[in-house]
């Protein structure tokens, strides 16, 4: 294994670790995603057939809010101690700091977005079980985006006096095409629309938003976190 | 020198926005569909060419800053999107007037709006955290990235509008696709974005004038610290 | 001049001057908090030292 992926390993395993032990993000996250999932049963009918229209939309939107929880507290909770100073002395590439936070926050985040889909195929009768493996696939690259601009600004803010203010007032604008491409595919795949066609064209723009912003992720980290 | 500069652009502009008015609303005949409200888009397609234009060489300097790490370059950005916000608000707020007029609604939520909109708040953004970080470096530094990453963002909003149906006119400059304006009817477009562009020099000039009188405030500040 | 939509098409015109205009005031405003704050971290500086 080389060093810098086993570095990735390392930090991504050690954030997973202290997470589980206080379950702190988790909890606020899923909680958090449930109690918007039951909110949105008052704002819609939950019975109409406008529900299959706006499915997607709705879901992508829960998934947004959660992971802004989790992943604020990213690089934030390395202040704590001077962690962060530490973590950037150590002897490895701040890039792998970086995807390690990214990975842990993904797993936590696939972990959140499972459950809640779990509740709102419960709660509002939708039907995924037809189109489960796209859906999933639309899940983790959407998630993906989300986890690689998240981390990337929780690090950028990190010392910021207004940290939690600017936070979502940068990630969400930055987020609009991934979330635009995310929410199209997955009303459809509900709606029983298979992958194809006009279709293909959001998931290019879902898989390039990725690749791109993975990439301007892995040389701006060091500009952000260290100067 | 500079104010002498400042004075031949705005003695140009000055000159050059009369000539255009008065030949829009003097000389230029009505379009047949429209009535009068044609004419908004004298001011809203040469403000979003200098915006545009602007957000562009702010991307420039600040990856110049970035590479050369001068300060120069980060005043130069901030001052150049600042301005091009400005610019960006009137697009905005030209197109809602004429689309009340066309389209019966303020807001029709059509792709090159929402685009315009998502840019818009980037941008703002980019303000917004520029006044939440006080130490010139770090808010060069930071400001910087998020500049780059903004605009790459813009760049994929833009190609996916392409994709989405649109409601918006087609472009109608003959840049683009062999002209669909009237004889004489689109040379002011142009005329009144070179007005607007040494509209928006001046501006920027001032603002940088600020950004040097905050940076010599700060070097005083530092001064009276080490006594 | 065709008078269909004529006050809308001077809502515009008057939006667009009217953005230019408050841009400027703020730059002008920023400008005059700059200068006094320059003055005063000058006189602050010649008292002192």
């Amino acid at each position: 294994m080389s060093p810098f992926l086993r570095a990735t390993l390392t930090i991504a395993a050690k954030d997973l670790r202290s997470e589980f032990r206080t379950k702190e993000a988790f909890n606020a996250s899923l909680s958090f995603s449930v109690v918007i999932l039951v909110l949105f049963s008052f704002a819609f009918d939950p019975t109409s057939e406008q529900m299959q229209a706006i499915s997607g939309g709705l879901l992508w939107l829960v998934f947004s809010f959660a992971s802004a929880l989790s992943l604020n507290r990213s690089f934030a909770r390395e202040l704590q101690n001077d962690c962060l100073d530490a973590l950037v002395s150590a002897p490895i590439p701040v890039a792998a700091i970086f995807l390690g936070k990214a990975l842990a926050n993904y797993f936590l985040l696939i972990l959140v977005e499972i459950t809640a889909l779990a509740v709102f195929a419960l709660f509002y009768d939708t039907h995924f079980a037809a189109q489960l493996w796209p859906i999933l696939l639309v899940i983790a690259l959407g998630t993906w985006g989300m986890t690689v601009i998240g981390t990337t600004f929780s690090a950028l803010t990190v010392n910021l006096r207004m940290r939690e203010v600017m936070l979502p007032t940068l990630v969400y604008p930055m987020l609009v095409p991934a979330l635009m491409a995310a929410m199209t595919l997955t009303t459809d795949l509900m709606n029983g629309i298979p992958l194809g066609g006009d279709n293909l064209l959001w998931l290019r723009v879902l898989t390039g938003f990725d690749f791109i912003y993975t990439l301007l992720a892995m040389v701006f980290i060091d500009i952000v976190v260290v100067g | 020198m500079r104010d002498r500069i400042m004075y031949v652009l705005a003695t140009l502009s000055a000159a050059l926005l009369t000539w255009n008015l008065y030949k829009i609303f003097m000389i230029l005949p009505d379009e047949k569909n429209q009535g009068a409200i044609y004419r908004i888009v004298y001011m809203h397609v040469p403000s979003i060419f200098t915006g545009f234009t602007g957000f562009f060489v702010a991307l420039a300097a600040s990856a110049l800053y970035l590479i050369t790490k001068d300060l120069k370059y980060d005043a130069f950005a901030a001052a150049v999107t600042e301005v091009s916000l400005a610019f960006a608000s009137i697009v905005l707020a030209t197109g809602m007037i004429w689309g009340r007029i066309i389209w019966g609604i303020w807001w029709a939520w059509d792709a090159r709006l929402t685009t315009m909109l998502v840019c818009w708040l980037i941008y703002f953004g980019y303000v917004m955290l520029r006044r939440a970080i006080d130490e010139p470096t770090q808010r060069a530094r930071l400001s910087a990235v998020v500049s780059v990453f903004g605009c790459v963002d813009i760049m994929i909003v833009y190609k996916s509008i392409e994709w989405w149906r649109t409601q918006h006119p087609a472009p109608v400059l003959s840049v683009r696709d062999g002209g669909g304006m009237g004889p004489g009817m689109e040379s002011p477009i142009y005329w009144n974005w070179l007005a607007f562009m040494c509209l928006a020099s001046i501006l920027v000039m001032v603002r940088m004038r600020q950004e040097s009188i905050s940076r010599e405030i700060d070097s005083l500040r530092r001064m009276a610290h080490a006594y | 001049m065709d008078p269909r939509n004529f006050t809308y098409m001077f809502y515009g015109y008057a939006a667009a001057f009217l953005i230019l205009v408050v841009y400027v005031v703020f730059l002008f405003r920023r400008q005059q908090k700059l200068s006094s704050e320059l003055d005063r971290v000058r006189r602050m500086l010649e008292k002192n030292g």
